[in-house]
Order: structure tokens, then sequence, then C-alpha cells
């Protein structure tokens, strides 16, 4: 598979001899019968911002909170800078949480919440001073330290808990849904912001998200996780691009999935018979799989075109009525029923504000796509 | 990173407390647990079983009055003496029947007389304003907290021949005679809606103000009728408040003792009163031990209907 | 919905129900004569007669007494319960500790009060312990009902709470007795007071338990007053229902005024 080629030095998960700085190994945990975190093994590298993605009931949550120490782990090991995590309380460990419902102290100022870490630390009086003013400077809060945290708006209060979590200057960050108790315009601003900060400071993030979009371009890397497994590791572009199973190309952004049988397996082109798509399908590499294997091609709305004429072509090109286009702006989206009654969706920019010769409702469409333009899933 | 290595430093006070009682053998977690546990366990489980064994001796002149249940014996054989004679005295005795039928009878009325007048007044405070809920709920509660033995004498004062009631509808001419209230059936049921109105209001509110409402809205929108509303819509919704309600008011009223003495007659009998009298008076322990046991038995429904009325409001919450 | 006239004169006769006998009480506890239901002009005499009566003074002061001391028991033991309950998970004997400390609640004074009494008298001929029947023999049976109550208070306070507050502190370096202190106590500590002031109201006015469980010499303001009132209406009795109802009206307005300033704590 072609991957983008980045310098290898900024990416240390790219690096076979780099040392992780958080190694999951195996972990498991139970409630009962119910498998939160099955069997999973991850390793994230320092200065990290990675995305722990997946539904409700993924189990994402759960590890991260076994990291931070609030769930006990049933089997396997968690390290941190190389410390076997399994005996030390949350209280000892050198990992800061930011929680989603932000769990400010209502009885206590902002200025004291900020500090409660660094007093319980035993730092001298001068000190917490210093570095609370810092913070308070950081998250632009310093007009609101004496308030309590109800007297703070909701953009404000998520500031004041990353400012709290950020006091102890730990080695590793949770953060669990941070923006998501924000609305859409101020997450934005705030998610820039953040990866701005963890950049300043260099520390460790581990984001836990239900918002691909939020994963997508907070992250140096994602975890898609289902089910207490994780499903895929990689890169934002990785995980979009190259989906590993249909279960991510389905979770992350929109698909159109075809199942088919392959008929032609050669070392640089394989050729797929796929009825539901109503055309052969040809993949411009090799992959690993047998003749006659039943698998599934995903390709992306965008990378699909539409024309009234038919391409030149005997493969990757299909055809069927416009059902629906919805109009959002920047672009459309294409509902589009083939003859096999499986339903396409298909993107187009609106780069010209008017054309009076656009594909509309009721057209006859054939519908092509290039032969690196969908991924390739055996799962 | 400066100083980024993070040492945990526990106060010393705090240290302090943790390590004595670690020395006494106690994690705090089991000291939390143990200490309202054996509490409980001392000073509530066991005086039911004494109060069952008690209802199994028999009575006998002198300190404590009861015969022993165990017995060594010069043998050392044990002996076991189980009295169920003062179970069958209950039984034989029509005093004691007509008391448990009477009780559970005048807690019923009282209850239904409540819900009745508590039903309006949850219901409006749950759609009054909502600054002024608080007050109104406030206003429920706050005879609450006045003494419950003033607020029964109060009735007396209301109720009596020479009281307030008879003065003023003989002032106005309406009678000529007093009208006699208390010491009546009747002066019992106003006393017990009076002191346990507050306990059927409170989860009637629970329940309707949680209700949105759109449901009635939407409902009227369907087509119901206000009142094929309420029965359709509101009454099913609030049963949990209904049932925990109503139970508030008639476990207590069964057991009461303070109304029945002081507004009843000398023929409201009401088993709470048996009890007082027999233990009191007769100083017969085994017998109103026993008067005990059956109440408890007689209580076993209402108790589990409530606490089935108060699990389905908390699931419904979570 | 028709907003008819029905509902608020109902409720309105409800709330007339619920305060005429109350405001009754006050009104004659200022009038002249003996008879407590015709007027005939005002006068202190009773309050004057009420405090000259050493029996109700003594009494009185004998049920704070018993009422401090068991509020206070009551609360910390209601508190640990409400903690085991809530924040402890699971552990043996937890759906008996549950219903031993809810079942209080729905056993008829009558039970309870003969169950302790049965309890000391056994104890006393085993142990020698509590020797007699008075102010400890009141406090343990008044604690035990009382902390069932201080129980339902707190646990639904400790569940209210936001369970990640805690987390939070223990992320932050604190160690779960200091997590305590710091943070559950002071958010909880609303449901603490109202937990004590509830259980000493309900001690103060308790009658049929403290009847069962107290001994010679030891009456109670409730049992004083019973005895008072069995034998018909007493104007003094008007006069400290009056000063009872004056005291509780100003906590009770003063604990909303407090609760209304005070922002809530979620």
């Amino acid at each position: 598979m072609k991957k983008p080629q980045i310098a290898a030095d900024t990416r240390p998960w790219r690096d076979v001899d780099a040392k992780p700085f958080v190694r999951i190994a195996n972990v498991t945990k139970t409630f009962g019968d119910v498998y939160a975190v099955d069997d999973v093994s991850l390793d994230i590298y320092k200065g990290e911002l990675f995305c722990l993605l997946g539904g409700s009931g993924s189990g994402k949550s759960t590890l991260l909170r076994m990291l931070a120490g609030f769930e006990t782990i049933t089997s396997g090991t968690i390290e941190i800078d190389g410390q076997d995590m399994a005996n030390v309380p949350p209280y000892e460990r050198p990992v800061n949480m930011m929680f989603q419902s932000y769990a400010l102290f209502p009885h206590m100022s902002v200025e004291n919440n900020i500090a409660y870490g660094l007093k319980r630390e035993g730092l001298p009086k001068g000190e917490i001073a210093d570095r609370v003013a810092e913070l308070l400077k950081l998250t632009r809060l310093e007009n609101f330290k004496a308030r309590k945290p109800h007297q703070l708006s909701g953009g404000q209060r998520q500031r004041v808990a990353l400012a709290r979590a950020l006091a102890k200057r730990p080695k590793l960050l949770l953060l669990d849904e941070p923006l998501g108790a924000l609305d859409k315009k101020l997450r934005e601003d705030t998610q820039y912001e953040l990866v701005k900060i963890q950049e300043t400071l260099g520390v460790t993030f581990v984001v836990v998200t239900h918002d691909q979009e939020e994963a997508m371009s907070l992250a140096t890397r994602i975890g898609v996780m289902t089910d207490g497994k994780i499903a895929q590791i990689g890169e934002p572009q990785e995980i979009y691009e190259f989906p590993n199973s249909r279960f991510v190309a389905g979770f992350v952004g929109s698909v159109n999935m075809f199942e088919g049988t392959v008929t032609e397996d050669e070392d640089d082109h394989i050729r797929i018979a796929s009825q539901e798509a109503g055309c052969d399908i040809y993949v411009g590499h090799g992959v690993d799989c047998a003749p006659e294997q039943i698998l599934w091609y995903a390709v992306r709305p965008e990378k699909m075109v539409l024309s009234r004429e038919r391409p030149e072509g005997d493969a990757n090109i299909t055809h069927g009525f416009v059902q629906d286009v919805a109009y959002l702006g920047d672009m459309s989206v294409f509902r589009i029923l083939l003859d096999s009654g499986k339903r396409v969706h298909v993107t187009q920019t609106n780069s010209s504000r008017y054309d009076p010769d656009a594909i509309s409702w009721d057209e006859k469409v054939y519908i092509s796509w290039a032969s690196d333009a969908g991924a390739v899933l055996t799962s | 990173m400066s100083t980024g290595v993070v040492q945990p430093r526990p106060g010393r006070i705090w240290g302090f407390i943790a390590n004595a009682l670690r020395r006494m053998g106690l994690s705090g977690r089991t000291a939390i647990i143990l200490a309202p546990t054996l509490w409980l366990v001392i000073f509530f489980l066991i005086p039911l079983i004494v109060v069952f064994k008690i209802a199994l001796s028999a009575f006998a002149m002198g300190r404590p009055p009861y015969l022993p249940m165990f017995e060594w014996g010069a043998d050392e054989s044990l002996t076991i003496t189980l009295h169920f004679s003062n179970f069958l005295f209950l039984v034989r005795d029509s005093l004691y029947a007509n008391a448990y039928i009477n009780s559970v009878r005048i807690a019923a009325i009282s209850t239904i007389i409540a819900l009745v007048i508590a039903y309006p007044m949850a219901w409006f405070i749950a759609r009054s304003e909502e600054k002024h809920r608080n007050l109104l709920l406030m206003l429920v509660i706050l005879p609450f907290w006045t003494s419950f033995l003033l607020r029964v004498y109060a009735w007396m004062g209301f109720l009596g021949r020479n009281g307030i009631i008879n003065n003023t509808l003989m002032g106005l001419g309406i009678i000529d005679e007093p009208l006699v209230m208390l010491q009546t059936e009747g002066a019992v049921f106003v006393g017990i809606v009076y002191t346990y109105l507050p306990f059927m209001v409170l989860p009637l509110y629970t329940a309707l103000v949680k209700l949105d409402q759109s449901l009635i809205e939407a409902s009227a929108d369907l087509g119901a009728r206000p009142f094929v509303t309420f029965l359709t819509v509101i009454l099913p919704l609030s049963l949990p408040g209904i049932i925990a309600g109503s139970m508030l008011v008639f476990i207590p009223a069964i057991g009461e003792f303070v109304i029945p003495s002081l507004l009843g007659g000398a023929d409201t009998l009401m088993i709470g009163r048996v009890l007082w009298d027999e233990f009191f008076a007769n100083r017969d322990w085994p017998v109103a031990s026993a008067v005990a046991i059956v109440m408890l038995i007689i209580l076993i429904i209402p108790i589990m209907l409530l606490s089935i009325a108060q699990n389905a409001v908390v699931e419904k919450n979570q | 919905m028709r907003r008819g006239l029905a509902l608020p004169i109902i409720a309105v006769l409800g709330f007339a129900f619920l305060y005429a006998p109350i405001i009754s009480l006050v009104v004659f506890s200022f009038n002249e004569s003996r008879l407590v239901t015709v007027w005939t002009g005002f006068s202190l005499q009773w309050y004057a007669a009420l405090f000259q009566d050493s029996q109700i003074v003594s009494a009185a002061i004998l049920s704070l007494q018993i009422a401090a001391t068991s509020a206070t028991i009551a609360t910390v033991l209601g508190t640990l319960a409400g903690l085991a309950l809530t924040r402890l998970g699971r552990f043996r004997g937890k759906t008996a500790l549950t219903g031993m400390v809810s079942a209080p609640l729905v056993m008829p004074e009558v039970i309870t009060g003969l169950s302790l009494l049965l309890l000391f008298v056994a104890m006393e001929a085993t142990f020698g312990w509590p020797s007699g029947r008075g102010f400890t023999t009141i406090v343990l049976a008044h604690t035990t009902f009382c902390m069932a109550y201080v129980t339902v208070v707190v646990r639904s306070r400790l569940i209210d709470m936001d369970r990640s507050l805690d987390e939070a502190a223990m992320d932050l370096g604190a160690t779960p007795l200091r997590v305590f202190f710091d943070i559950t106590l002071p958010i909880i500590s609303p449901a603490l007071i109202s937990g004590w002031l509830l259980a000493f109201t309900l001690s103060l006015d308790d009658l049929v338990i403290a009847s069962f469980v107290s001994g010679p010499g030891s009456s109670t303001l409730p049992m004083v007053i019973f005895s008072k009132i069995r034998l018909g209406v007493s104007p003094d009795v008007n006069a400290l229902a009056t000063i009872i109802i004056v005291v509780v009206a100003i906590g009770v307005a003063g604990a909303t005024w407090f609760g209304m300033r005070k922002p809530k704590n979620r």
C-alpha cells in the first residue's frame, strides 16, 4: 500500500527502535461477564497527541480510566515511562486527567482549583503562586481567578479544567471528551488552542472522543475502538484512506461499500466481480487474497465521479438514477440508486456559483472511480 | 519540563490517622462499613429477635415478667420451652382481631382521604411557577417540623365540646347543641390525615413535577379531553408516587398510638394502642410481643409495595 | 389545559387545613381565660406559668440534651452508612445493611420502642449495662431510628454528587482520606446539616419510643406534655407550642434563606 512520505524523525511510531512512553500490553477489563476492554495492546510515544476514538460502550473511557488508575486492570500490564502502574494508586501516578464533566470543585475558586494538585504535592507557597499565575495566563483566565466555577461560562470552565490538570506538569495528560460540552463554534477554536498548548508544553496527550472530526483534526495518531478492542491504529490520513476493516471504513467518514468476489489475483492488480456495484472493480495494486474469495471494496463519496456520458473503460464504471440531491453549500451530496438496488452516495464540490447544466433528480448517470480510489477489505 | 516528577506527599495529620487505623488492623473501608452495621445489628436486628423470643415465652409475675425460654437442667440437658399460647390468646380473644381489622380499616380510609386532598395540592404545586414551587413545598413541610404531639393537641381544641368549631357554629346560630366530634372515629381520621398529609404530598409532587408538560400537550393534541388525559397519561405516570405516598401514610397509621388515644374514643380500637395498654397497663410483655410480631406480619405487604414503588422511581431517575 | 379555579381553591383549602390548627394554638396561647377556645383578652400569663413549671423546664432541658446527643451520633453513623452504600462498591453484607438502615423508617414506633426496651432489659440482665433506663437508653434508641433518616438524606446527596469530583482530587494527588475532608465533606455538608436538624427534630418530637425506654425521673418533654393533655386542653401547652413554632419557623426560614443564598453545589 502507498503511504504518504514524511520525515520519520517527527513520528517515533514509525521508528522500530523508538521506546514507547506508555506501553499498554494485553490489557483486559471485565465488569462481571462483560468485557469492557478486551486484550488491548497499544504503545504511545512521548509528545504524541493520541486519540482513542469509538462509540459509547467501545471501552475507550474504561481504558483511559485504567491509565488514570480509577479502574483496576483485570489482566495485562500498563507501563508509564518504564514504570509498571499495577499497584500505583491514582494519587501517586505521574498522570493527570481532564474530566468530561470537568469535575471542578464547586466550593473552591478558580485559583484554588488550579492550585489544588500543587498543594497536595507540598510545594512552597511562592512556587504555587507562580505556577498558578503562569497557568492563568496560558489559559487566559487571569480576570476570573477569584470566581467560583458556577460563575463561569462553559468555555471558561473547560479552560480551568485544563489548567488544573496541567498544573502538576504531568508526564501524561488524559482528556475525556475535552470538547464534548462545548458548542460547535467554540469547539473549533478550542481544538486549535488545545493543540497549541500541547505543542508548547510538550506533554503527551491521550484524548478520548466519539467525534471523528475532532479526532482527525487533533490527533497525531488515532486508535479506533469497538467492543473493547482496538480496530485500527494509525495516523488520521491512514485511518481515513486505508481503513483495515468495514467497521473502521464506516465509522470514520461516510463510505460506499460493495461486496464482490475475486476473479483475477495478480501481483500488480486484482479484479473483483461485484453484483452490488453492477460492474467489475479493478484494483491497481496487489492484494493478499485468493481467487473466489468474497471481499469488500470501500470507496469514499468524494472519490467518485458523475457523468452523463459513459466514460472509457471496462471496470469501475456503473450507472444509476439520481434519487436525491442535497445542496450543502460547499458541496452537493447525490443519492443514486443502482440497478442492484444498492444506494450510493457521491459528493461533488460546487466549484462554480451557478451551473445551469448540473446533474439533477431522476437523471440516469454514470459513476466511475480510479483504480486506486478505494480500499479492499477482507473483514 | 523542569521538576516534572510528581512526588505525592500526603499531609502529616492524614497520614498519621491512616497509619493509626492501619495499626489497629482496620482499613478505613472496613471501619466505615463496620460501624453502622454493628450499631444496627445490636440496636435493630437483635431487639427484633428478642421480641420474637419473648413472644414465645410464658407470662410470669416478676421481673422480668416472663419465663426463660432456655433452661439448663442439672443433668446438663437443655430444655427449650416454646409457648405458642400468646399467639393462641390473640386468636381466641376477639379484641385483638377487632383491633387489627379496625387498624387496617382506619389506616386505609385515612390513606384514601389523604390521597384525595394531597393529589390536587401536589398537582397545583408542580404546575405553579418554578420560583413559587419551593416556597409552596416549604409550606407543606413546615408543619412537619413542629411537634407532632402539639399538632394533634391543636385538634383537641378544634373538635372539643367547647371547641372552636362548636363555638363558631353555635355563635352563628347554625346549631343549638354542640356536636360530638372529639373522641370519635372521625376525629381519628382527621388526625391521621392531618399528620401524614406532607408524606403524601411530597412523593406525589416528585412524580408530578417530573411529568413533562409536553406529554399533556401531546395527549390533548391527539384528541384527549383533560379528564381522559388525566386517566390515561397523568395517573399512570404518577402511580409510583401514589403508591409511595399511600404506603407512607398507611404504614405508620397502622401502628399509630398517639392519635387514637388523644382524639379517638374508648371504643376506637387500634392495635398500637392495644400493644401500649398490654405493655404499660397489664405488664404482659409476652402478649405485647406477640401483638408486635403479628403487626409486623401485617405490614410486610405494604412495606414491599413501598420498596417496589421507590425502586421504580430510582430506576426512572437513572 | 384550562386553568380553572377548582384547583387553586382545593390547594388553598388544603393549606388552610394544614395551618388553621397551628394558628389557633398560637392565638389562644395569648388568651386570658383558662379555656383555650373562647377569647377573653390578651395575656402573657401562660408563658409565665410555663417557665415556672419546673417539671416542664427540666423535661425540656433533658429533651434538648437527648436530641443534640442522638442527632450528632446519628449524623456520624448515618454518614458512614451513606458512604458505605454509595462509595465502597460491593461488599459482603451490603444488602443486609441496605435493608437494616431503611427498616427503622417503616417500623411502627410501638414496635421499635418495645423491642429496644426488651433488649435493654436483657442486656442489663446479661452484662449489667445499661444499668437502669434513662438518658443513655433514650439516646441509644433515638440514635438508631434517627440514623436511618440521616442515611437517606446523606445517601441521596452522595448519589447526586458527581463521582468525578472525588476522582479529580485523587488524580491531583489527594489520598482517599484527604479527598473525603477536602472535597466530599464540604460538598455534602448541606445534607449533613439538614440530616442533623431532621434527627434533632425527630428526637425532640418522639413520645412513643421514649416512653418505652425511659425510666423513672427521666421524662422527656413530649412525655410530660402527653400526660398533661391526656386530661384535656391546657393553655400553658399552647404557650409551649407557640415557642416551638416560632423557633421552628425562624429556623426553617433561616435555612431557606441560607440555602437560596448558597449556590447549588453540583
